[in-house]
């Protein structure tokens, strides 16, 4: 099974001389398509950062990116975009949603960017709405959705237009529990459909619903294991 | 245009759209900025189109309800545009001299091409005196049937009876007001070959011309006022359309044809003769160049001053760019996005100015007419004029928009999604292309300044320009002066140094403030050295006659002097008036002519001279002549010795003109005389002599200009009468006006001159005053609006010096601080901008053309008010109206 994501040897440096900050130092990484992968580690890791290289928003010092087989170094910012809008999703950890705009027409973005008709793209976004369970909430503005709702509009907008790669940054951070575990349920229902998924996240329970966790430190990755023994690595310092 | 920009736009202009609504108040602000001009100048526009009464509009207040207006011209043939008000010419033997007396033979001409069938009535237009209730006054005259439907519409009925029947007529409600009213009797006066004739006629109402108003106008049937001195035939015609081919017809026996059917509906340009085709004026390109240079300008303008409210409107969308940007927005969606803001800004801007200006239009039309005699046509609404108006309106809201756009689509994404921020670095290309630009202002200017006055306008129109890459380069340096403000406001207080680093760390919204005020400012600066300028030269190139507060009568042959010293004897003393006496140089017999000779070089003399004459008379120098004691003596020896004396004042020869400088010797006198006639005059000599001469300079202008001794004129056989009075000071203004009315009233001329010094044109005046208010207030506009956009910006900054215990008063003194620091760099950078091309306008506007002196006069005053004053005014304002509260929650979205 081939990476929908494959980061290699990848390095980002801010700023230069004393004042250089290495938010990553070589980190190889990969998503496959079906699997679900947790990024953790403190504050200041890298884990922003990793997912801004592999979602095209910013480019590496050093190293590659490779989303569904297209090196992203090597593209122009309007190639880096346009993979946003068809192979890339994102999901932030608030004000994800652009207050003017409808919930339609937030999910209907990328594909209207790229193109695709008004109505068409509106059908598009309805169906997936539906499909994370607020379609009778389309045409809601952000401002009036809880944060549970918003953060469903963001996962809709995501995926929309079948991406394959969901990048989501700490997506429960401004979540109950309740509502966040709802939201990591569709994250993990959309990688059993076929899509892969990068989650940031510094809560070892959100972690339990991944496929294999990374953990990073000072921009390294420090370990990997599969899902199930994070429990047992994260809870006595938890408690 | 790909489905993918396509999309991008739909997505660009919605949220634009979204985000006008949702920051109401910033919008209201924007649309402010782009609408004001638009609605001025379509209000402007509409007035103008309304006032202007088109060939088409004038139908009706030309002919009635006729349907052509025929006028005879004594002219074998005539050509004619299709308006012949427009443009005609003659042919034949009776080219110029106005026709026969046609009578209704000619008619029968006329209808002999047009049909005997139809109605036709006599039309004309005269003028006569009347009396009205102090005196004599001018008055216009219609005469026709009108009684008949033909006539309708040449005049409106105010009150009374109307039409006037036989011996009755109506007059206007300006005539009426000066006497003669419903039930009164008008007595006209006609002035014919043997004296005057009065006729009273009863005035039964009151009725308007359709055409003008506030000129005296009386109405009646053919011949109530008398027999027409020169008539032309002029005669209404009805009885259908009369077309085209039957004006060429009535062109070819010599008769003016204003046709209602050609006027409203004209046939093409090509049925014209060429000869009636080509008489349309040439566009002048100068005119038109610089005014496309000041549309620039205005554009630039309101461009600057929009453009702080779109760069803080694209910062507070920053989150909503980035959040496109990770969806697959590239660059130039976010750049699109910004600019969308403009259109739907300017669109609706454009639309929305138009309606408003045609409303006001529609308010100041009659306002206008107010001061207007000629009656407006009917309301007119120029739409491809304001199409151009709208659009530029929607121009300058896009134009507003680029730069923060391009700012837009460079922006950290990363950054901003991590809510971190933070402007760009500084350009260095930039400043120094700013300071290329403003050297290359520099040298247009002092080129044009030098070519315009043998060049024509090319001059003007190279400074205009320069004016206008003055002030972009002005524009390119601004970051770095606000940068180098910043720096160095390490030592000034909080509020100063709070507003400084602010303004240089959101450039975008604070440049173009800072600019729109230097552009105003500069422009306030250059008119003010043009005017200024112009002044100076025109009160440098006066002459006065007279010393101040004195004056002078100059009588003309047949005036009766007792008269006029009765009543100068109302309003002065006996002894400020006394008698000027001299030669009269135009009298029945025609106009004398003088000139001086020595050594064969003729003496070159000014002729001014506001006693009636120039060549006054004297045993000894009069009294009114204003000599030193040496030259007083000099002058008497001369004409005690029967010589005559030049009197010369250095103003009164325009520098270059060879100012007679004698060797001592005799001057000879030659006189000669042009007989009366006015073309064909011819000179005959009357007199020549030669006699002692001196030369003496008087301290002011002279009076006159030659002083002779009696004996010298007796010798040339020349007649001395009383020529004019002169006036010792003071004379009041108010005698001065209560002399001018009771001379005006007497029956022969007699000019009254009382010497106020250089009066500067009222025009001017009202130009400066309107100029500075202007300035004020766009200095004013430019300055609030930033500060107050930087204000909502800086709330989250604001905030936090709360929390961290700054006093409410702070956010008043930050407001202050900030205007000071806008206002006061923008004026600082902006008067030196003005400075070029005021300074290369005022020598094309004040060189003299006979000498090639230029004037320069700087209004300090005016600059230092503006550069000092208006700042601190405006940080005074802004401080007093901002809130002083601060926020305590910063809202981001
Ligand atoms: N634009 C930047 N300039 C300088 N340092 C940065 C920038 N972006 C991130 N960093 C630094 O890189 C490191 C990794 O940051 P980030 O990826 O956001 O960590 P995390 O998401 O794990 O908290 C941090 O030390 C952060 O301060
Ligand atoms: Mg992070």
């Amino acid at each position: 099974m081939s990476a929908v994501l494959e980061l290699t040897d990848v390095t980002r440096v801010h700023g230069e001389g004393p004042a250089a900050v290495q938010a990553l130092r070589a980190v190889s990484f990969r998503a496959h398509a079906g699997e679900l992968v947790a990024v953790m580690g403190p504050s200041g890791s890298g884990k922003s950062t990793l997912l801004t290289l592999a979602g095209g928003l910013d480019r590496p010092t050093d190293g590659r990116v490779v989303v569904e087989g297209v090196e992203l170094g090597a593209l122009g910012n309007d190639e880096r975009a346009r993979m946003r809008r068809t192979s890339i999703g994102y999901v932030f950890q608030g004000f994800n949603l652009i207050p003017a705009l409808t919930a339609a027409e937030n999910v209907a973005l990328s594909r209207e960017l790229d193109g695709v008709a008004a109505r068409t793209a509106r059908a598009e976004a309805r169906r997936v709405l539906e499909e994370v369970g607020i379609g009778d909430l389309a045409d809601r503005f952000p401002d009036d959705m809880s944060g549970g709702q918003q953060q469903r509009v963001a996962i809709a907008r995501a995926v929309v237009g079948e991406r394959r790669l969901i990048l989501a940054d700490e997506p429960t951070g401004a979540l109950d529990t309740e509502t966040g575990e709802e939201i990591l349920r569709l994250l993990r229902a959309r990688c059993d459909a076929g899509a892969a998924g990068v989650l940031v996240t510094h809560e070892a329970r959100h972690a339990a619903w991944a496929d294999r966790v990374v953990f990073l430190r000072d921009g390294r990755v420090v370990d990997e294991t599969g899902a199930e023994s994070v429990d047992l690595l994260t809870e006595p310092a938890a408690r | 245009m790909s489905a993918s920009t396509r999309g991008g736009w739909r997505v660009a202009l919605r949220l634009a759209r979204r985000e006008a609504l949702r920051r109401k108040g910033q919008t209201v602000l924007m649309l402010v900025l782009i609408c004001l001009p638009v609605v001025a100048v379509t209000a402007a526009a509409i007035v103008w189109r309304t006032q202007d009464v088109s060939s088409a509009e004038s139908v009706d207040r030309r002919m009635g309800s006729a349907d052509a207006l025929v006028e005879t011209t004594g002219a074998d043939r005539v050509v004619q545009g299709f308006d012949p008000y427009d443009s005609f010419g003659t042919f034949g033997e009776d080219d110029l001299s106005p026709g026969p007396n046609l009578g209704r033979g000619d008619v029968e001409a006329v209808l002999d091409v047009l049909g005997h069938d139809r109605p036709v009535i006599p039309l004309d237009r005269d003028s006569r005196l009347f009396e009205t209730d102090r005196g004599v006054g001018d008055m216009e005259v219609v005469t026709t049937d009108l009684a008949h439907p033909l006539a309708d519409g040449l005049l409106e009925r105010v009150e009374g009876k109307y039409p006037p029947g036989p011996g009755e007529v109506v007059v206007n409600q300006a005539l009426a007001s000066r006497g003669p009213g419903i039930g009164d009797t008008l007595t006209v006066i006609r002035k014919t070959a043997d004296g005057e004739k009065t006729l009273d006629l009863e005035v039964v109402g009151i009725a308007e011309s359709t055409e003008n108003r506030g000129y005296e106008l009386a109405a009646g049937l053919p011949g109530a006022f008398g027999e027409t001195e020169n008539p032309t035939g002029r005669w209404l015609v009805g009885g259908g359309p009369v077309s085209w081919d039957d004006v060429r017809a009535l062109n070819a026996i010599g008769v003016l044809v204003a046709s209602r059917q050609v006027l409203t509906d004209p046939p093409p340009e090509s049925a014209l003769d060429p000869v009636a085709g080509g008489f349309d004026e040439p566009v002048d390109q100068v005119v038109v160049s610089v005014l496309a240079l000041v549309g620039v300008m205005v554009l630039l303008e309101v461009v600057l001053l929009a453009g702080p409210a779109f760069a803080v409107r694209a910062k507070a969308q920053a989150h909503t760019l980035a959040l496109v940007a990770a969806a697959g927005g590239t660059p130039g969606q976010a750049r699109r996005t910004v600019l969308a803001s403009g259109v739907v800004i300017g669109g609706l801007g454009g639309v929305l100015g138009v309606g408003i200006g045609i409303g006001i239009g529609a308010v100041a039309v009659p306002v206008a007419q107010l001061f207007d005699t000629t009656r407006f046509g009917p309301f007119d609404v120029p739409w491809p004029l304001l199409l151009l108006v709208a659009g530029f309106g929607f121009l300058s809201a896009v134009l507003a928009a680029v730069v923060p756009a391009f700012s837009a689509s460079r922006q950290d994404v990363v950054a901003v999604l991590a809510g971190r921020r933070g402007e760009r670095r500084l350009s260095v290309r930039s400043p120094f292309l700013g300071l290329a630009l403003l050297g290359a202002g520099v040298a247009g200017a002092a080129v044009g300044a030098g070519t315009s006055g043998r060049g024509g306008g090319a001059g003007s129109v190279l400074i205009a320009g320069s004016a206008l890459v003055s002030v972009v380069g002005m524009i390119l340096v601004v970051p770095v002066v606000i940068a180098l403000v910043a720096r160095s406001a390490a030592r000034l207080p909080l509020a100063l140094r709070f507003a400084a680093r602010d303004a240089s760390r959101h450039r975008t919204r604070t440049v173009p403030a800072v600019a729109a005020v230097g552009a105003t400012v500069a422009g306030v600066v250059a008119l003010g050295i043009a005017v200024s300028s112009q002044e100076a030269a025109n009160a440098d190139a006066y002459v006065p006659m007279l010393p101040d507060g004195y004056g002078s009568v100059a009588l003309s042959a047949d005036a009766d002097r007792s008269a006029v010293v009765d009543v100068l004897g109302r309003s002065l003393r006996d002894d400020q008036v006394v008698d000027v006496r001299g030669v009269q140089t135009s009298t029945d017999q025609g106009e004398l002519e003088f000139e001086f000779r020595q050594g064969g070089d003729v003496l070159m003399l000014s002729h001014w001279g506001t006693l009636g004459s120039s060549y006054v008379v004297g045993a000894k120098v009069p009294d009114y002549v204003d000599l030193s004691a040496d030259a007083r003596a000099e002058a008497d020896a001369v004409l005690d010795a029967g010589g005559l004396v030049l009197m010369r004042s250095e103003r009164s020869y325009p520098e270059g003109y060879p100012a007679p400088e004698l060797d001592g010797g005799p001057v000879t006198v030659d006189v000669r005389r042009w007989s009366p006639e006015e073309e064909a005059s011819t000179a005959t000599d009357v007199a020549s002599a030669a006699a002692p001469s001196a030369v003496v300079e008087v301290s002011r202008s002279s009076p006159a200009v030659v002083l002779f001794s009696p004996r010298l004129l007796e010798r040339l056989g020349l007649e001395t009468s009383t020529v004019g009075m002169f006036i010792y000071g003071p004379v009041s203004e108010e005698a001065e006006k209560d002399l001018q009315e009771a001379l005006a009233a007497l029956p022969t001329a007699a000019y009254l001159y009382v010497e106020r010094g250089y009066q500067p044109d009222a025009a001017v005046r009202i130009v400066q005053v309107v100029l500075a208010a202007l300035g004020g207030i766009l200095m004013l506009g430019g300055t609030l609006t930033a500060t107050f956009l930087a204000l909502s910006d800086a709330r989250p900054d604001l905030a936090t010096m709360a929390a961290v215990g700054a006093r409410p008063r702070t956010r008043r003194t930050v407001a202050a601080a900030y205007a000071l620091v806008v206002g006061g760099v923008g004026a600082v950078l902006g008067a030196p901008v003005g400075f070029i091309p005021g300074l290369a306008i005022s020598q094309p506007l004040t060189r003299s053309w006979e000498t090639g002196a230029t004037a320069v006069d700087v209004p300090w005053l005016l600059i230092l008010t503006v550069v000092a004053g208006l700042p601190l005014l405006t940080a005074a304002a802004v401080g007093a109206c901002a809130r002083g509260r601060l926020p305590l929650t910063a809202r981001i979205d």
